[in-house]
C-alpha cells in the first residue's frame, strides 16, 4: 500500500512539474508579438496592467517603446485609442482587455492563436471564426482572405502575438520557475536530512526493545 | 541561558510545560504517518496567516479596486506573486491535510470513547475552516468569486420565514456588492484567528486522552515513547515532503486552483457558462444539488457535514479501534471515499440526465452509509466474536467493554 | 519509567547531523523570510514615482513652481539678477552656507519646501519664504534668516536632463 502510494505520489510530482516547466521563453517571438500588440491590438483592446515600461522587462529598448508610445509616459498603462462608448456602437461590444487574456480562457495562449488564425469566410459570404462562433471582433489580421504565402506569415504573427499575451498575463513566470528550482532542490536536500535524523534517532526505540 | 531559564521559570511554568506536552508526553509508539497530518494543518495554517497578512498590507477590499489590486500585488509588489500563489495553494493543501486527516480518524475509530470532544473540536475546526475559504474565495473579485457568493448567499433564503431578509442582511444589499465583499474581508481576517483559538482547545482535548493508534489499543503511559524527540523529527520529515509537493505546485503550476473565469473582472450583469465552486466544496455541491427542493438541499447538503459529529454513536461496536479489525467497516470506509470522489466529479459538472441519477444515489448512499452503521458495527461484532478471528487481547478487551456496559 | 533511556544522548555522530540539519533549516528559515521582508519595500509603481521630470520653459523669469515629489512639495524658482547678486553676497543667517553651493545654475532654485522646524510649508515672499506656523523666515536661496528653524530648507537630488527639463529624485 505505501509503496504504491510513494509511487504515485513521486510519479504525479514529476508530471506537474514537466508540465508546468515546459514553458519556453522565447524572447524574440515575445517581441515581435509584443509590437504586433501594441501596433494592431492596442487599438481597440486595453492592455490596462501593461505599462510602457514594463516592455523593458522583455528586451526591448528604450528607443523602441518610445517609438510605439507617442506622448504617453513609460509609467502610463497601454490603455485602448478606442473608446469604450464609440467601441460599443461600432461592434455591438467593448473589446475586453488583454493583459490577463492568456489565463482568461480555456486552452490560454493556444486559445488566442487558434481564435487569430481561425477566422474563414461562411457559406453566406460573412466572416466567421472556427474557436469563437459569432465573434464581434474583425478579422484583422486578415487570415480569412489571405493568400498561402500571406497565411504562413500571419500564422507566425498570430504565435507572437501569442506568446506576447502568455508573458503579458504572467511576467514573472520565468523567475518564479528558477526560484522554484532552486526551492525543490533545497527541501529534497532537507528532507533527506531529515529522514536521516529520524532513522538515528529512532534506532533507540529498536536497540531499547532488544535490551527490554 | 540556563539561568535566563531558572528566571523565567520562577515565573511561569516554562520548562514544566515542555516537559509535560514535549519532551515527556507519552506517544504510542507504533503511530504511522497518517497521524502527521495534523502537524501538517497546523503548519499549513500558520502559512495562511502568515501570507494573509502580507497580502493585506497591498489588498483593496472595495469592489472597484480588488481586482486591481491583486494584479498590483501579482505585478508590482516585490515577490507579490509568491506570497499570493502560497496563499492560493495553501488554502486547498489546508483542505486536502484537513480532509486526509478525517480520513484517518474515520478509518481507526479514533473519534471513538473517550475522544468524542476531539472529535467534535475537530469538527468545529472544519466548519470554521469552510466559512473562512468561502470568504476568501470573494476576495479576488472575479467572476466565479462574485458568482459562487451569489449562489452560496441565495441558499439561506432557505432559512423558514425570514429567508429573504436573512439573505440581505448577510449580503448588506440586495445582491453581492462593495459591503458583502468588505465584511467578508474583515470577517476572513477575523477567522484564521478563532481558528487559532480552537487548535488550542483541540490540542487540550488531545493532550487529556492522548493520540489513538492504529492498532486501537490503548496502552498505559509507562509503555509509551515521549514525542519528543521521536514524533517531532518524524513530523518534519513528513513535513519535508509535503513540502516538495507544495512547492512544486506553487511554482510551476499555481493555476491549478485558480479557476479561468476568475481571471476575468466580476460582472454582475452575466454570469459564467459553468458556475463551479473550489473542489474541496464540490461534493457537498453535488448533494445540494441534488435534492430537487431548495429547502431540501440546503437541509442536506448542511446535514451531509454535521453528521459526522454522530460518528461516536453511529459506530455501536465494542470491537477496538477502528477499520484494523473489523473487515465489513473497512469495506464501509472505502465505499465512502470512493463515493465522495464520484459526488467530487458531479459537482463538478452541470447536471444532466445521467450525471444527476449518478449524483442521487450517490448522495443516498452517502447518508445510507451513516445510518446503516449502527446496525452493521453490531452485526459485524456478534459475527466476528462468534468466529473467534480476533486477536485474543482485541477480544479480550471487547468481551470486557460488552460486560461492562450491562451495568 | 522507561523514557528517561530513550532520551539518552548518542555519540557524536549523532550530534553532527542533528546539528547539520538545524543549521539548514534555519539557514531556510531565514531564506524565507526574504520575500515577505522584500515585500514590505516600495513597489515598482511606487520606484516609478521615485523621479519627477519638470517642465522649466514655462516658468517665467521671477516666477516659481510648486511641484510633488515622493509626497512632498518642492519650489522650484525662477530667480531674477538681482535675487541672485543679492542671495550672492551673504551667506544667510544661523545655517551659514554659500548661495553657489546651493544651485547648479544661479537662476534656477530647487528646494525642499518643508520648514526645518516642525514640517509645515512655508508661504513666498518678495524676499524668500515665511512659515506661518511659528514664523521662521528664510531668504531667496531657502536659507534660515530668522525664527526656530535650525536648518537651511533641504536640497533635494536633482539634475538638468536639457536646458527645458529638470529631474527631481537622481542628481545625475
Amino acid at each position: 500500500m505505501t509503496r504504491f502510494m510513494r509511487w504515485s505520489t513521486c510519479t504525479a510530482l514529476l508530471m506537474l512539474l514537466c508540465s508546468g516547466a515546459s514553458a519556453a521563453f522565447d524572447l524574440a517571438a515575445i517581441q515581435k508579438g509584443a509590437h504586433v500588440a501594441v501596433e494592431v491590438c492596442n487599438g481597440c483592446h486595453s492592455l490596462k496592467y501593461l505599462k510602457y515600461g514594463d516592455l523593458l522587462k522583455i528586451g526591448m529598448t528604450k528607443s523602441e517603446i518610445d517609438l510605439m508610445r507617442n506622448d504617453k509616459k513609460m509609467s502610463e498603462p497601454l490603455i485602448a485609442q478606442l473608446a469604450p462608448e464609440n467601441a460599443l456602437a461600432m461592434f455591438g461590444t467593448v473589446p475586453p482587455d488583454l493583459s490577463l487574456m492568456a489565463s482568461a480562457r480555456e486552452g490560454g495562449a493556444h486559445y488566442i492563436q487558434e481564435m487569430l488564425t481561425g477566422f474563414y469566410v461562411d457559406s453566406a459570404g460573412n466572416i466567421n471564426n472556427h474557436a469563437f462562433p459569432g465573434i464581434k471582433m474583425p478579422d484583422i489580421l486578415g487570415i480569412a482572405q489571405a493568400d498561402p504565402a500571406s497565411r504562413k506569415e500571419i500564422e507566425s504573427k498570430a504565435r507572437n502575438v501569442s506568446e506576447f499575451l502568455d508573458w503579458a498575463a504572467d511576467p514573472h513566470a520565468e523567475t518564479r520557475q528558477r526560484i522554484g528550482y532552486g526551492v525543490l532542490l533545497y527541501v529534497a536536500v532537507l528532507t533527506l536530512l531529515f529522514y536521516l535524523l529520524k532513522n538515528k534517532i529512532w534506532t533507540r526505540i529498536a536497540r531499547a526493545q532488544h535490551v527490554l | 541561558m540556563k539561568n535566563i531559564v531558572g528566571w523565567i521559570d520562577a515565573r511561569f511554568p516554562f520548562s514544566a510545560f515542555i516537559k509535560h506536552e514535549l519532551t515527556d508526553y507519552p506517544t504510542p509508539r507504533n503511530l504511522s504517518y497518517w497521524w502527521g497530518f495534523g502537524f501538517l494543518a497546523g503548519f499549513v495554517l500558520v502559512i495562511q496567516l502568515v501570507t494573509g497578512i502580507f497580502l493585506a498590507m497591498h489588498y483593496k477590499a472595495d469592489s472597484n479596486l480588488a481586482f486591481d489590486s491583486i494584479q498590483h500585488i501579482m505585478r508590482e509588489v516585490n515577490y507579490g506573486w509568491l506570497i499570493r500563489y502560497l496563499h492560493s495553494t495553501g488554502a486547498s493543501a489546508f483542505f486536502v491535510v484537513i480532509y486526509t486527516h478525517m480520513a484517518r480518524t474515520l478509518y481507526y475509530g479514533s473519534y471513538r470513547r473517550p475522544r468524542e470532544l476531539l472529535w467534535w473540536t475537530g469538527q468545529l475546526l472544519l466548519l470554521l475552516m469552510m466559512a473562512t475559504a468561502f470568504m476568501g474565495y470573494l476576495l479576488p473579485w472575479g467572476q466565479m468569486s462574485y458568482w459562487g457568493a451569489t449562489v452560496i448567499t441565495n441558499l439561506f433564503s432557505a432559512t423558514p420565514f425570514i429567508g429573504d431578509q436573512v439573505v440581505i442582511w448577510l449580503r448588506g444589499g440586495f445582491s453581492v456588492d462593495d459591503p458583502t465583499l468588505t465584511r467578508f474581508f474583515a470577517l476572513h481576517y477575523l477567522f484564521p484567528f478563532l481558528i487559532s483559538g480552537a487548535v488550542i482547545i483541540h490540542l487540550v482535548a488531545l493532550h487529556t486522552v492522548r493520540s489513538s493508534n492504529p492498532s486501537g489499543v490503548n496502552l498505559a503511559d509507562r509503555d509509551n515513547i515521549p514525542f519528543h524527540p521521536y514524533y517531532t523529527i518524524k513530523d518534519l520529515f513528513g513535513l519535508g515532503i509535503f513540502l516538495l509537493a507544495y512547492f512544486a505546485i506553487v511554482f510551476f503550476k499555481p493555476d491549478l486552483f485558480i479557476d479561468v473565469s476568475n481571471n476575468i473582472p466580476a460582472n454582475p450583469m452575466q454570469t459564467p457558462a459553468e458556475i463551479v465552486p473550489e473542489w474541496y466544496f464540490l461534493p457537498f455541491y453535488a448533494i445540494l444539488r441534488s435534492v430537487p427542493n431548495l429547502v431540501g438541499g440546503v437541509v442536506a447538503m448542511a446535514l451531509s457535514v454535521i453528521i459526522f459529529a454522530a460518528m461516536p454513536y453511529l459506530d455501536r461496536s465494542r470491537i477496538t479501534g477502528g477499520a484494523k479489525y473489523r473487515p465489513v467497516y473497512r469495506a464501509l470506509f472505502y465505499v465512502f471515499i470512493v463515493d465522495i470522489f464520484v459526488l467530487g466529479y458531479v459537482g463538478a459538472h452541470p447536471p444532466e440526465s445521467l450525471l444527476k441519477l449518478v449524483g442521487e444515489v450517490a448522495t443516498g448512499l452517502y447518508f445510507a452509509i451513516f445510518l446503516l452503521l449502527p446496525f452493521v458495527s453490531r452485526w459485524e461484532e456478534n459475527k466476528l466474536l462468534k468466529e473467534c478471528t480476533l486477536p485474543p487481547a482485541v477480544q479480550e478487551m471487547a468481551r470486557n467493554e460488552i460486560r461492562g456496559s450491562h451495568d | 519509567m522507561c523514557t528517561h533511556k530513550l532520551n539518552d544522548v548518542d555519540g557524536p555522530r549523532r550530534d553532527f547531523l542533528g546539528s547539520l540539519t538545524a543549521a539548514v533549516a534555519g539557514a531556510g528559515a531565514i531564506a524565507a523570510s526574504v520575500p515577505f521582508v522584500s515585500s514590505m519595500n516600495p513597489s515598482s509603481d511606487v520606484l516609478d514615482k521615485a523621479t519627477v521630470e519638470i517642465d522649466i520653459a514655462r516658468i517665467g523669469i521671477g516666477q516659481e513652481k510648486t511641484v510633488a515629489w515622493q509626497g512632498k512639495p518642492v519650489f522650484v524658482v525662477h530667480r531674477t539678477a538681482e535675487e541672485i547678486a543679492a542671495m550672492e553676497s551673504s551667506n544667510g543667517g544661523k545655517d551659514p552656507e554659500a548661495d553657489q553651493n546651493r544651485v547648479q545654475h544661479p537662476e534656477w532654485l530647487v528646494v525642499i519646501g518643508i520648514c526645518t522646524h516642525l514640517g509645515c510649508v512655508p508661504n513666498k515672499t518678495a524676499q524668500g519664504w515665511l512659515c506661518p506656523c511659528h514664523g521662521s523666515i528664510y531668504d531667496n536661496s531657502g536659507r534660515i534668516l530668522s525664527g526656530p528653524a535650525p536648518k537651511n530648507l533641504i536640497l533635494p537630488p536633482y539634475h538638468f536632463v536639457s536646458n527645458d527639463k529638470i529631474m527631481i529624485g537622481k542628481a545625475s
